[in-house]
């Protein structure tokens, strides 16, 4: 049967993608988490033991925060993953981004949920590592790369920054166990290293969130596919530092110094990402850079003090991921129908796509913090929060500048963009976005909407999640009502703002310009010095090192490990030359010392490369005769076949180079540091050997592997006893790093065989 | 291009002959005797290098490589998984990864253990042995 051509068209241009059936993982860890919120309770603890030895547990324990986390996670992952089978029907390796987001997810739900550090910094890693393969999906374009390595350098090395910092606070607190350490937090707390472990975890937490002065990252993340940028960018990953935080303020919040830095950082962060948010002219980014400052209001919030700012951290997370998924598939929407996300192209697009620009605005609706929406509720509550501190008079100024922009920001993506008429903008055709694309925007936006309108349905998920944040001692007191009596201010910020979204091209023009004279100081310029300078610093060190002449760099080698040896020697202390342990004099071990002095020294003589290999060789058989004798049959085997394969190797290399070529000009040069060199190698590890030789030994491992040999592994001889029973899974290592080794080098000489064949020798 | 005259001397050439069986049947019973007596699969993997590079040296890199069961590479990994799959039975037995079995078949006393070791040896034998023979013939054809 041969398909028709209608039908092998109709499947060309298939609306959504097949890869759309994957939403149902999401969607089950959506429903599951719904059923266990409002059905079942929390505090769900699992654990298994992983790596006891080192207090490493997979334990999860999920708590109300974990619980808000997941719903975003699985609830938002739905969508996105339901918007990328439309977004990315089509693109080639679409399956690539689908598998990636799944993983992503997974390693999501670990982060959140993990109650051991150190099994949480491996989900935390996973979702950077994740997060670098998304934000390059489109990997031809060099732009793609380079943002990947970005966000990647900036959290990974935040991910750095934590490992240090979780290791530090393990070894203060003496347990990884997060639930432990929330605890027991006053008695690590007072502990003089405390503040080291918090500062970097807390810089992992701040490269994450993108705050200040890492905030340069997100905006350059927008590369990715936009289904990445409403998950990854705004939604889920964006908010593991502020989760982070969250999670550590119970046992932090008493700590004036933490939560000050907090809500300095926090307060400029929000500020100044809006201000670029002004300067840009792509939705996506200026999408991103209100996101950046919604962080920041979070991060804000949680250096609060009292009980009021844990409610308003839970709602405004579920706030802003209610409006800004959204707004971010619209711009994708846009950008798919359109071609373009620059809003200077844009105008007028309501009437081609209604159903993108109604999401638009019930999203915009709800960022902008009109009434009836969740985004209204939430600024409600964030002030509710300061009104219950004595914040810094700038952290509230501030803050009502980043309400106003973000008037104006949801003004742009609702309004500008789909209803603003302008002449002389050419767009070609324009169509509505097909169900895939439609629908998860309106949904989530409607969403925001809903749950302003009857904020109590959500308060089995935000309570909670509240309450994992308060401290333990804190009063416990129910979210306070929302009315409208701030109708003032609501009137007040909207209409500056509705009056700062009139004058945007204005704004932007100024904006532009200090920035642009700004620009040197920026932290990006920063970045990409530092970028510049690591492989020009590496250069000049190569230089140095590895000048071009074989014999200078193995000189430098060797001068290093002399080095190495003589800092060792000085550390273990002077020999006691007196009572030094002596082996029983036997005529094998005397003949076999005497050579292992002589031959050595006969190297001194001869000039030719072959000779002296076959000389040290031969020092090296003469070292294998005195294990031989002094008791150590199987070491002797040992070095004697691994001498002789690369005596023979060797040898048979140099007779083949040195052909017709003398013996070459190496030997000669540079002989006094050399001579230098290896006086000074010889004396270190001599004093080395005799200094350890004379330490008292714990020889109880020793004893009991020869005691346990024949009994336990029916081994006479305990050498390969030990190799292949008492330690076998290392001796596995080993053969596999000879494969390893083998994998990899032989393709290459092979390659390089092939070449001289071809060529018909070297030169 | 004709073919290269390595001038392999006479004597060399026929003692390879004689030597390269000997020298594996010296590196088997090395391999065999290991848990009692000094050798174990590494000695006798290398041994079993040794004679991989004699025919390198004698007969060329490409007869020497050829004459690896299964080829260098599928021989190294072939005793990593050997290695990995005489730790696995234990598993059955509810015993910790890695230990060792011992039993008799038809008269023979067998282990796990000599699977192991049988694993460091081809691994080793593999993987050495075709980097010696490959880095021998680098420059075979050079002179």
């Amino acid at each position: 049967m041969t398909p028709s051509p209608i039908e092998s068209n109709a499947q060309a241009t298939s609306s959504t993608s097949r890869w759309t059936i994957a939403a149902l993982v999401p969607l089950a860890l959506f429903v599951a988490v719904l059923w266990q919120a409002f059905a079942r309770g929390y505090d769900v603890t699992f654990s298994w033991a992983w790596a006891p030895a080192i207090g490493v547990d997979a334990a999860f324990n999920v708590d109300g925060l974990a619980m808000l986390m997941l719903a975003l996670i699985g609830g938002i992952g739905t969508f996105v993953i339901v918007y990328a089978g439309g977004y990315m029907a089509g693109t080639p390796h679409r399956g690539r981004l689908f598998a990636t987001l799944l993983v992503f997810m997974a390693a999501m739900a670990g982060t959140v949920t993990a109650d051991n550090l150190i099994l949480m910094l491996v989900f935390w890693e996973a979702t950077s590592l994740t997060s670098f393969l998304l934000v390059g999906f489109k990997h031809e374009y060099e732009s793609a790369r380079k943002s990947a390595q970005q966000a990647l350098i900036v959290t990974a090395g935040g991910g750095l920054c934590l490992l240090a910092g979780a290791l530090l606070l393990g070894g203060i607190a003496g347990t990884y166990s997060i639930s432990a350490l929330l605890a027991h937090g006053a008695t690590w707390v007072e502990h003089p290293a405390a503040p080291a472990a918090m500062l970097l975890i807390g810089l992992g937490a701040l490269t994450k969130s993108a705050q200040l002065p890492f905030h340069f990252w997100l905006p350059n993340a927008m590369a990715a596919p936009t289904p990445v940028s409403a998950y990854l960018h705004s939604a889920t990953m964006v908010k593991l530092g502020v989760y982070l935080l969250a999670r550590f303020d119970p046992a932090l919040g008493e700590e004036a110094w933490w939560t000050q830095s907090l809500v300095a950082i926090g307060a400029l962060t929000a500020f100044w990402s809006m201000l670029l948010a002004l300067r840009e002219r792509d939705l996506k980014r200026i999408l991103a850079w209100s996101t950046v400052s919604a962080l920041g209001t979070l991060v804000m919030l949680i250096g609060l003090p009292g009980a009021a700012p844990p409610g308003a951290v839970a709602a405004f997370l579920l706030a802003h991921a209610l409006y800004k998924a959204p707004l971010f598939f619209v711009a994708g929407n846009v950008d798919h129908c359109t071609g373009t996300r620059n809003i200077d192209r844009l105008c007028g697009l309501a009437p081609h796509m209604p159903w993108t620009a109604a999401a638009a605005a019930l999203a915009a609706a709800s960022m902008a913090g009109m009434p009836f929406s969740l985004g209204f509720a939430a600024k409600e509550l964030i002030k509710a929060a300061k009104a219950d501190s004595d914040v810094w008079a700038w952290v509230s100024y501030s803050s009502v500048g980043v309400s106003m922009i973000a008037v104006a920001v949801a003004g742009v993506a609702a309004f500008r963009v789909f209803w603003h008429q302008r002449a002389a903008t050419t767009l070609p055709e324009i169509h509505e976005a097909g169900w895939a694309m439609r629908w998860p925007p309106l949904l989530v936006a409607g969403l925001g909407i809903l749950l302003g309108l009857f904020p109590g349905i959500v308060a089995p998920l935000l309570d909670p999640a509240a309450d994992a944040m308060r401290a333990a001692a804190a009063i416990d007191e129910p979210m306070p009502d929302l009315d409208v009596s701030m109708a003032g201010t609501v009137v007040l910020t909207l209409a500056s703002g509705l009056l700062l979204y009139a004058l945007w091209d204005r704004v932007h023009d100024l904006m532009d310009r200090v920035l642009r004279a700004l620009e040197p100081a920026s932290m990006l310029a920063w970045y990409g010095r530092l970028m510049a300078a690591i492989p020009a610093m590496a250069a000049a060190v190569t230089r140095r090192v590895q000048p071009g002449a074989l014999d200078v760099t193995l000189l430098l080698a060797a001068a290093a490990a002399a080095l190495a040896l003589a800092v060792a020697a000085w550390l273990v202390g002077p020999p006691p030359l007196a009572d030094l342990p002596l082996l029983p004099a036997s005529l094998g071990l005397t003949i076999a010392a005497a050579l292992l002095v002589l031959v050595p020294m006969l190297t001194l003589l001869p000039r030719s490369p072959l000779l002296l290999l076959l000389l040290a060789g031969f020092a090296g058989l003469a070292s294998a005769a005195l294990f031989l004798f002094a008791g150590a049959p199987d070491v002797a085997f040992t070095q004697f076949t691994v001498e002789v394969a690369y005596i023979v190797v060797a040898s048979v290399l140099i007779i083949r180079f040195t052909r017709g070529r003398g013996a070459g000009p190496a030997a000669h040069a540079r002989r006094v540091p050399r001579a230098l060199i290896a006086v000074a190698s010889g004396v270190a590890v001599a004093a080395l050997l005799a200094s350890t030789s004379a330490l008292p030994q714990d020889d109880a491992l020793a004893a009991y592997f020869g005691r346990m040999s024949v009994p336990e592994a029916n081994g006479l001889n305990v050498v390969n006893v030990i190799l292949v029973d008492f330690r076998a899974v290392d001796t596995l290592g080993e053969i596999a790093v000879v494969a390893a080794a083998a994998l990899a080098l032989l393709p290459l000489l092979r390659r390089l065989l092939q070449r001289r064949r071809r060529t018909g020798g070297p030169e | 291009m004709t073919p290269v005259d390595r001038r392999t001397p006479v004597l060399l050439d026929e003692a390879t002959r004689v030597l390269v069986p000997i020298i594996l049947l010296a590196s088997a019973w090395l391999l065999l005797r290991g848990h009692n007596a000094p050798g174990g699969g590494f000695i006798g993997g290398m041994v079993a290098v040794s004679a991989t590079s004699l025919m390198a040296v004698t007969r060329g890199a490409d007869a020497a490589i050829a004459f690896l069961p299964l080829g260098p590479l599928r021989l190294s990994c072939l005793g990593v998984l050997l290695g990995l799959a005489a730790g696995l039975p234990a598993l059955f037995l509810g015993e910790p990864y890695m230990t060792h079995l011992w039993g008799e078949l038809l008269g023979v006393k067998v282990s796990t253990v000599l699977l192991f070791d049988l694993g460091v040896y081809l691994a080793v034998w593999g993987g050495l042995g075709g980097l010696c023979a490959a880095a021998l013939g680098l420059e075979e054809d050079a002179a």
